[in-house]
Order: C-alpha cells, then sequence, then structure tokens
C-alpha cells in the first residue's frame, strides 16, 4: 500500500514539479507510519529538539501553543499567518505542488480535507494514536475528518452549526413570529418586505457556497459521493437541491430577500442599520455579530434554523476547521502528537472556546454549564451556546465533500449565484453547475457516475 | 578608429543584464512553455499532449470572451485615458494655468497608490447604499448609477485604470513638450499663431513619438487587465466572474482549478494577442521601429 | 512675452483635481473613523469622534508590529531592486547604444519584446524554479525579478545615446583610458538623470508589486505593505471563525500610511521625472 500511494503521488507531481525527480531517488518520505508507533518511539521523538511549521488563522493561538510547549519543552512551534481561507490553502497548495516550503501541521476547514487527500497530501493520524481521540468528539466532526477506508486525516477544533441569528425589536414592530418553518419564514419575508421596503427578511449572499451547502445539508442532500479516490458521484441538481434552490430562487425574484455579497463594508454597514431582520449563520456567528454590529446590541436573539420537517429537525454546519498534518513532514511523530494535543487537551479545548470564542467540537465542552449557560449581552442575556449546542447535535451525520472545493465554490458563485442576482431561474442555474463541475471532474479525470 | 578591445567591451556591459534576463524570464518562459504541452489530472497524474491545450484554447468560450472583453477595454478606455493625459498636459504646459505646479503633482499622485489601495477606496466610493455618490444622489433625488451593476462595471474598472494612470501619461507627454525647442514657438509666434493653432501645428507634432509610446504601454496594460477586476471581484462576485479577462482566467486556471498547464497554454496566447496587436498599432502608426 | 492666465481653464483643471484626489481625501476621512464608524457615518465628512492617532496606534501595534515591518521590507526591496535595476539598465543601455556587436539588435529586441509576457505566464513557472534552489519565501524571490526592468533598459538606450557623446568617448580612449574607466568615470555622471528615472519608475513598480510577493513570500514577516494589507483585508471580508470586521479600520488607516513614502518621494524628486522620462518620449 505505502509504495503504490509513494509512486502514484510522485508521478502526478513529476512533469509540473522538477523536485518531484530529486524526490524520487532520495525518496525521504518520513511520514506515512501504517504499524501503529510504540509509545517509546512517541516518547524520545518528543524528547528530540525538533521545530513544528504550523500554519493557522486562528488569531492568538500561540496561548495554546504556548500550554503544548511547557508539556514538551523539546519541541517548538513557530506559528505562521499564511492567509486566510482561500489564499491559505492557494499557498499550501504550491508549496506541495513544488516540494517545498510546506508547514508540518496545517489549519484546514472540513469542507477541504478532500481536496487535499486527494493529492495525498495528509498524514493519516491512526498509527499514532488519534483513534483513542473518537469519542470525545461529536460524531458527525469526527465523521468529517474520517477516511473512505477509515483514515483519520485530522483532528477536529471548531464547528459551525447553523442556526438563525434575529432581530427581536424588528419582529416586534412588524408583528412577525419566530418562524419554525421555511414557508413560514417565507411568508414572514413577503410581510416585512412588503410592510417596509428597506428591510429585508434575510440576505442570502449569493456568493456564499459555504452557506448554501449547510442549507443543503439540512435538507439532506448529498452532493458528493465518492466511493473510491477516482469514482465520484456529482448530484448538486437532485430533487432535494431542487427544492432548496426554487425556494430561494423564488424568493429573490419576488425581491423580498436581499443577495449582496457578505463580509463586505457595505453588508456590515446593512447590519448595523437594521437592513436585515435575520442572519443564517454558524455558531461562529454570534460573536462575530457581536463585534461587527455593536450598534444593534441588546436586540438580537438565537434560534435554530426554520425546518423543512418539523418532525425531524436537523441542521448542516458551515465552517469550522481542524489540525491536519502534512505527509511529507519530516517530523511525524511530533506533529501528529501535536494536532492532538491541542485540539482535545481539555485546556487548550477550554481556551479557544472561551477566548478565541471557537465553537467547540468536543462533547466534554458541549455538556459542561460553564459554557453552555452563559448568558450573552448581546442577545438578551440568552444562552446562545445552549442553543447551538443544541441545534449541533441535529447535524445530519453524513455529508461528504468534493475533492476539489475551489472549482466548485467558483462555479456556484457564477451559475447559481449569478441566478440570485440576476433574479433569473435558479433551479435551471443548479443544472449549470451540475454540467460545469461533471465537465471539470471529466476532465481532470475523474469517473463520474 | 575600432580596436579589439573595446569591440568586447559591448558584450561585457550588457552581459549582466541579460545573464539576469535568461535566468529569471527566458528560463520561467521556456519552462511555461514546456508546462503548455502537458495536462495535469488530478486523477491520472501528468500526461502529455502536445498542442491539444492550444487547439482547446482557441476555441474555449470563456479565453474568447475574456479576450474579446479586454479588446473592448482597449478601444474604450485608452482613447479617454490619452486625450485627457494629452489635455491636461497641454494646458499645463500652455502657463494659461495658475497653481500649475500643484495641479500636476495632484494628478500625478494616484500613480503612487497601489491597486490594491485604489480599489479599496474606490470600491467603497462605488456602493450603492452607503456609498456616497449614491447616498449624494438620494438626497439631492438625482439618478445615480449602480456603479458595481452588470451594466457599469466595465466603465467602473477604466475609471480606476484611469484615475491610477491618466497621471502617468500626462507626465511623459508633458515632459515631451517641455523639450520643444523655443525657436518653434517664436517662429509660431512670428506667424501670428494663437495658442490653438500653436498647439495644433507646433506641439502635437512634437507630441507624436510620445504618444506612441503611452498608446503602446496602454496596448499591453490594457490586454493584461488583471489587479483591478480581480480585487473588485471580492465586492461583486457574481457581477465580475473569474474569467472576465484573460489574464484573470489564466490566474484562476492555475490558482482556482489547478490546470497549471492549461494556464500555461492561455497565457501564450495572450502574449501572442498582444504582440499581434502592438505590431498592428505600429504599423497603423506609421513610425519605423528603433533597432 | 507674457502668457495671460486662463481663469476658466484654471477652474476646469481644479475640478479634475478634485476629482483625483477625491478617494485620497475618502481615504483620510476614512482614516479618522472607529471601525463602527465607518459602518454607520456618511462616507465623506468625519464622524463625531475623530479618532486618527487612535487609529495610526493600533494599526501600527497590531499583531506585534507587523505593520511597520511591512513597511520597511517594502523599502528595502523597493531600494535594492530600484537601484539595482537601474544599475544593470544603465550598464545594458549604454552598451546596446554604443558599441555595435553581432546579435545586439536581437538582444535588445528581445528584451523589449519581453515587457508584453503577461505576468501570470511567469508567476508558477518562476515559483517552481525559485523552490529548486531554495530561494522561495526570501526577500530575494521579490527582488531577483524586479531587477529586470525591460523599460528601463529602453529609456538608458536612449538615454546614452543622447546624453553621452561619442566624440567624448573616442576622446577618452584615445588618451588610453579603458572602457570601465570611461563607463564609471564619465558616462555614468552623464546618465544620471536617466538613473534617477528608472530608479524612481523601478521603486514604484515595486512598491505597488503584489501579485508576485503574494506568490512567493509565506512567511507574513516578509510581506511588502501590499501583501499584508491584502491579507487584512482577507481577514475582514472572510465569513468563518477569525473573520474580524475591526481589521476594516486597521485596514483603511494602514492604506493612508503606506501611501505616504511614495507621495514624499514623488515630492522630493519632482525634476528628474520629466528630464528622465522626456528622452525617452522625444525620440525613438
Amino acid at each position: 500500500m505505502p509504495a503504490f500511494t509513494r509512486r502514484s503521488f510522485l508521478a502526478a507531481m513529476g512533469a509540473v514539479s522538477l523536485s518531484g525527480a530529486l524526490a524520487a531517488c532520495g525518496g525521504d518520505d518520513t511520514g506515512a507510519a501504517t504499524e501503529p508507533v510504540s509509545q517509546s518511539d512517541i516518547d524520545k521523538a518528543m524528547k528530540t529538539p525538533t521545530e513544528l511549521t504550523f500554519w493557522t488563522w486562528v488569531p492568538d493561538i500561540e496561548q495554546e501553543v504556548a500550554l503544548f510547549e511547557k508539556k514538551y519543552p523539546a519541541i517548538k512551534v513557530k506559528v505562521v499567518n499564511a492567509g486566510q481561507g482561500t489564499p491559505h490553502y492557494t499557498k499550501l497548495r504550491t508549496a506541495l505542488q513544488a516540494g517545498s516550503g510546506a508547514p508540518d501541521v496545517v489549519q484546514i476547514e472540513f469542507q477541504y480535507i478532500p481536496t487535499f487527500t486527494v493529492i495525498d497530501s495528509l498524514l493519516d493520524l491512526r498509527a499514532y494514536g488519534a483513534a483513542k481521540l473518537k469519542d470525545e468528539f461529536v460524531d458527525w466532526t469526527w465523521g468529517q475528518v474520517s477516511g473512505q477506508n477509515g483514515e483519520i486525516w485530522a483532528i477536529p477544533q471548531d464547528t459551525g452549526p447553523m442556526g438563525m441569528l434575529y432581530r427581536q425589536d424588528i419582529f416586534d414592530t412588524y408583528g412577525i413570529g419566530v418562524p419554525k418553518t421555511w414557508d413560514e419564514f417565507a411568508a414572514a419575508a413577503r410581510t416585512l418586505h412588503a410592510a417596509n421596503p428597506d428591510v429585508y427578511l434575510t440576505n442570502f449572499a449569493a456568493n456564499q457556497a459555504a452557506a448554501w451547502h449547510g442549507l443543503m445539508w439540512q435538507a439532506g442532500a448529498k452532493p458528493y459521493v465518492s466511493t473510491s479516490k477516482s469514482d465520484i458521484t456529482l448530484n448538486v441538481n437532485d430533487d432535494v437541491a431542487k427544492k432548496v434552490a426554487k425556494y430561494w430562487g423564488g424568493l429573490a425574484q419576488e425581491g423580498v430577500i436581499g443577495v449582496e455579497t457578505d463580509f463586505t463594508d457595505a453588508w456590515y454597514t446593512a447590519l448595523n442599520s437594521g437592513k436585515y431582520a435575520t442572519w443564517l449563520t454558524a455558531a461562529w456567528g454570534p460573536v462575530f455579530l457581536s463585534g461587527s454590529a455593536k450598534s444593534t446590541a441588546g436586540k438580537w436573539r438565537a434560534a435554530p434554523l426554520p425546518q423543512w420537517d418539523t418532525a425531524k429537525p436537523s441542521s448542516g454546519n458551515w465552517g469550522g476547521s481542524t489540525s491536519a498534518v502534512i505527509r511529507s513532514t519530516k517530523n511525524s511523530i511530533a506533529a501528529a502528537q501535536f494536532a492532538q494535543f491541542l485540539n482535545s487537551d481539555p485546556e487548550t479545548a477550554k481556551m479557544f472556546a472561551t477566548k478565541q470564542f471557537l465553537f467547540p467540537p468536543t462533547k466534554a465542552l458541549l455538556t459542561d454549564p460553564g459554557f453552555v449557560d452563559e448568558p450573552l449581552d448581546f442577545y438578551g442575556g440568552q444562552h446562545v451556546n445552549k442553543e447551538f449546542a443544541d441545534i449541533g447535535d441535529t447535524v445530519n451525520l453524513s455529508f461528504q465533500w468534493p475533492p476539489f472545493l475551489d472549482q466548485v465554490a467558483t462555479d456556484f458563485t457564477e451559475t447559481v449565484g449569478k441566478s440570485l442576482t440576476d433574479k433569473t431561474d435558479t433551479v435551471a442555474a443548479l443544472d449549470q453547475w451540475q454540467s460545469r463541475i461533471t465537465a471539470f471532474a471529466k476532465n481532470q479525470g475523474f469517473t463520474v457516475r | 578608429m575600432s580596436g579589439g578591445r573595446h569591440r568586447a567591451a559591448g558584450p561585457l556591459f550588457v552581459a549582466p543584464f541579460l545573464v539576469l534576463f535568461a535566468l529569471l524570464f527566458l528560463a520561467p518562459l521556456g519552462y511555461a512553455a514546456y508546462l503548455s504541452l502537458f495536462q495535469h489530472k488530478l486523477i491520472g497524474g501528468t500526461v502529455f499532449v502536445g498542442l491539444d491545450n492550444y487547439v482547446k484554447a482557441v476555441a474555449d468560450p470563456l479565453f474568447l470572451r475574456g479576450v474579446l472583453r479586454v479588446a473592448t477595454f482597449f478601444v474604450l478606455q485608452v482613447p479617454v485615458m490619452l486625450l485627457l493625459g494629452l489635455l491636461f498636459a497641454l494646458a499645463l504646459d500652455s502657463g494659461l494655468t495658475r497653481l500649475a505646479k500643484v495641479i500636476r503633482l495632484g494628478i500625478f499622485v494616484p500613480y503612487a497608490v497601489p491597486s490594491v489601495v485604489a480599489t479599496l477606496m474606490w470600491g467603497f466610493l462605488y456602493g450603492p447604499d452607503y456609498g456616497p455618490f449614491a447616498q449624494l444622489g438620494r438626497i439631492f433625488d438625482l439618478p445615480v448609477p449602480d456603479f458595481l451593476s452588470d451594466s457599469w462595471i466595465l466603465g467602473s474598472i477604466a475609471n480606476i485604470v484611469t484615475w491610477e494612470f491618466v497621471g502617468y501619461n500626462m507626465i511623459i507627454l508633458y515632459a515631451a513638450l517641455r523639450t520643444i525647442p523655443k525657436e518653434l514657438y517664436e517662429a509660431a509666434a512670428v506667424d501670428g499663431a494663437g495658442a490653438w493653432r500653436t498647439a495644433w501645428s507646433v506641439k502635437l507634432p512634437a507630441l507624436k513619438p510620445a504618444l506612441l509610446l503611452t498608446l503602446l504601454f496602454s496596448v499591453i496594460g490594457s490586454f493584461q487587465l488583471f489587479n483591478e477586476p480581480k480585487l473588485l471581484w471580492t465586492l461583486v462576485p457574481t457581477v465580475i466572474d473569474t474569467a472576465y479577462t484573460a489574464n484573470f482566467y489564466a490566474y484562476s486556471l492555475a490558482f482556482t482549478g489547478q490546470q497549471v498547464n492549461y494556464a500555461a497554454t492561455v497565457s501564450f496566447l495572450l502574449g501572442l494577442v498582444i504582440v499581434i496587436v502592438s505590431y498592428a498599432v505600429m504599423l497603423t502608426a506609421n513610425l519605423r521601429r528603433a533597432a | 512675452m507674457k502668457v495671460r492666465r486662463s481663469t476658466p481653464l484654471t477652474i476646469i483643471m481644479l475640478a479634475a483635481l478634485a476629482y483625483f484626489l477625491l478617494p485620497l481625501v475618502w481615504l483620510v476621512i476614512a482614516s479618522t473613523k472607529s471601525t463602527q464608524d465607518l459602518f454607520t457615518t456618511f462616507g465623506l465628512w468625519f464622524s463625531r469622534a475623530p479618532q486618527l492617532f487612535a487609529n495610526i496606534g493600533s494599526t501600527v501595534a497590531h499583531d506585534g508590529g507587523v505593520f511597520t515591518q511591512w513597511l520597511l521590507n517594502s523599502v528595502i526591496y523597493a531600494v535594492v531592486s530600484a537601484v539595482g535595476a537601474a544599475f544593470l539598465a544603465a550598464t545594458a543601455g549604454y552598451g546596446f547604444a554604443k558599441f555595435s556587436f553581432r546579435g545586439h539588435g536581437v538582444g535588445f529586441n528581445l528584451v523589449i519584446g519581453a515587457i508584453m509576457v503577461p505576468t501570470t505566464a511567469l508567476a508558477i513557472p518562476t515559483y517552481l524554479l525559485f523552490a529548486e534552489v531554495g530561494l522561495v519565501n526570501t526577500p530575494w524571490a521579490v527582488i531577483l525579478p524586479s531587477l529586470i526592468n525591460p523599460l528601463g533598459l529602453y529609456l538608458m538606450r536612449v538615454y546614452a545615446q543622447d546624453a553621452v557623446p561619442d566624440s567624448l568617448i573616442e576622446a577618452a580612449r584615445i588618451d588610453g583610458a579603458g572602457e570601465a574607466r570611461i563607463f564609471f568615470g564619465i558616462a555614468l555622471r552623464l546618465l544620471a538623470p536617466g538613473l534617477v528615472t528608472v530608479v524612481l519608475l523601478t521603486l514604484v513598480t515595486t512598491w505597488n508589486n503584489y501579485f508576485l510577493p503574494l506568490i512567493m513570500l509565506n512567511d507574513p514577516k516578509l510581506y511588502p505593505i501590499t501583501v499584508g494589507l491584502a491579507s487584512w483585508a482577507a481577514q475582514a471580508q472572510n465569513g468563518n471563525a477569525g473573520a474580524n470586521s475591526e481589521m476594516l479600520s486597521l485596514v483603511v488607516t494602514g492604506s493612508l500610511l503606506s501611501i505616504i513614502p511614495l507621495v514624499v518621494a514623488f515630492l522630493l524628486l519632482q525634476r528628474y521625472w520629466q528630464s528622465g522620462l522626456s528622452a525617452g518620449a522625444v525620440k525613438q
């Protein structure tokens, strides 16, 4: 097995990177242990002076890293912020292609894991003791980091189960009840906008493929199913997706929701001025909102997403990161231990939740009253964490991501997203999206079913 | 008068530049040419495909659309920019303007602003809800176009580029004007020529080489248009798509689609288009290139 | 002969000036606002509580003072590249202008043709080649490519043709001076204004360079100011945990601070622009 994967990995890199030839000769693939590494080997490695490079964009993560360095004084971790989101992944890919400059440990969001496992760039952490952490993490997060053959590609760090933040004061002014179903939501959207043309019930950002996927996840869609590395079933336009598309496309065409790009200064201004009465967002949303829309403090509340079927409440996930180890690292044991420690140690996990306000994936914190029962003033004293912890329990267990996420997300924006801003047929746009990603997948050598 | 010693010096003088040029330009260019003959697939690795990438690119609607768009941009934006540069240069050179030095510097300052900052500023000013133009329009009840909409976006990008580079072109033309010998002006004055006549028959002919230079730079700049669309794209990703200009397409292919080889092909073809247009421009201007 | 000033023309030109300075005015005003005020006040006028100095303080202090590091990086990259590029362009321009040797026409045209190649074509191959020799993520990755300035070569060749008379060179040769001595002792002095122009041109291009350093550099401590500001902007504009709208006020203030050095340089070195560019503009 290892020989096969090493050969195909190098073949892929061959003509594109000259250093591929060098690697084939030198063969310094010190990663990939498939036999469990013995405790004595681990102990020895943790006492050997080593420097690890860790690419992450979590602010002030040095505090958690310091706890690791205190426990293992021989290991020094160099924290590098190589960008946030797409630029970070682009740099990582380029460094992997060139065969040099890649870090040892890297922050990877759940949705990007297949994009990096398809090029065999992540280290399987099973051999390094990661399997024993399984029960500490919420089931669906563990599913997200597991591979088709039981590999453990990363350790979950934080999550983003989706819920709804709403302006209690706007609802009160216009007599709107908290929508429990999507039908109620649509009706509320129409009522609100008719009463005041300057206000919308919500903004569905036309560029936000992640939110779209979260909603598809909630609806039970399974758009990407990989049975093996080279086989993939693409179904972004199945019936479930069409239902979601018809819903949102309809609301956009009626003009009762906003469709502007999110996280721009115009959007921030809109939130501050009360243009949008709700924000369908993830568990990291509440703290983010309290920092970005200070002028609306105290007026927001949290609730679950409206449901398609109130008998079976469900939700999806938007964002959330993990720590993964790069396969070509020269310090696989130290790196694997670091990734595991950082995200499962009770103290660091608690710090992530309380200092950086990352929403935890660990069962311990999600049941810890100190965390869930914390009242947030921005939300009128509501226990927002509990709200999202409960939502987290309803996230559908299995949802796979495609091994070429950047392409899929860009194609989404240019087809489905564009149909929302142009107020054209979103269901037809869904078909366009499907054909674009199918063409790409075939062009890249996948067998598409 | 030619000793062997100094004939050998010529190559020695140009060697440092040319060696670096070979290493930093020709080598990557050659490598890019090499890359364009292959295709890398996520499943299956890298295969030699010969000229298939070129065949594909020439028929690729996204590439063709991107080229057409920058060609349109060139035809619309460059004449406006050069005309403005010319008018400003003439106005400042004529001596009829007060505060000429301040104005000259002020028009040139945008050149010092990196496109990241320029797009940030204009992106804000263009805002349809909270941008100052829109807000003023609402206060005075004047219709203000949505600068970031489908119909206006190319013009809005053209505005940013013009804002950035008019000063640069103006300075080149102004410098050329400053070198016109006084005798020509005196001769014109003796003939009784007024300001306009002088501009037409003395200044413009002297500006021809400078105008050609700025035109050629503009050809290259327009067809390579990348920074401004890419930076505005984060604001309106459904109006500007990732293949908006040919250069942006090449970038997206390489970094989003991970198709480095096809990206190299597209870049080469774009370079070819630029060379053809540049030569066409020069032939039309009917001036011999200095060899 | 005194020329009568025209008021209408002055007014038109001042209006043009206003257009060019408008975005910069916005930048100055925006830099005085807190992030919250950015979202809630009118763009072209101040907020009730201007806090320019506080903003500058936050910008400079953020993330361990990385902003000043970025400014310093930009200065180093720009100055080293500019001086190096000017020197290389001067020697090569002099060589092409004053000597006739086999292949000099081809060599020159090849370099000038290089301006036409889109930078995206070269970015990844250059990155891969640099990775081979371990130059990626070092200052050289940014400086080396900036040393080749085809426009600079063109200008220096034209300038050398004009400013250094053949007769002067011949006289020096007859006196027994070596070529190097002629170049460094006599020609370089005459080429000085053109040199300054190339220095300034390369300075601006390297200072404003965004794409190349973005690709070549991973470590934020090596970023020039353009890439640094863009990374802050990305943090403010990217959804997900870790997004931080507070960054917007830093981006705005940082942008203002980043333009100042170049504008000051322009002010101080105004006259060199003209004399150098005029050579290239007038001749062919």
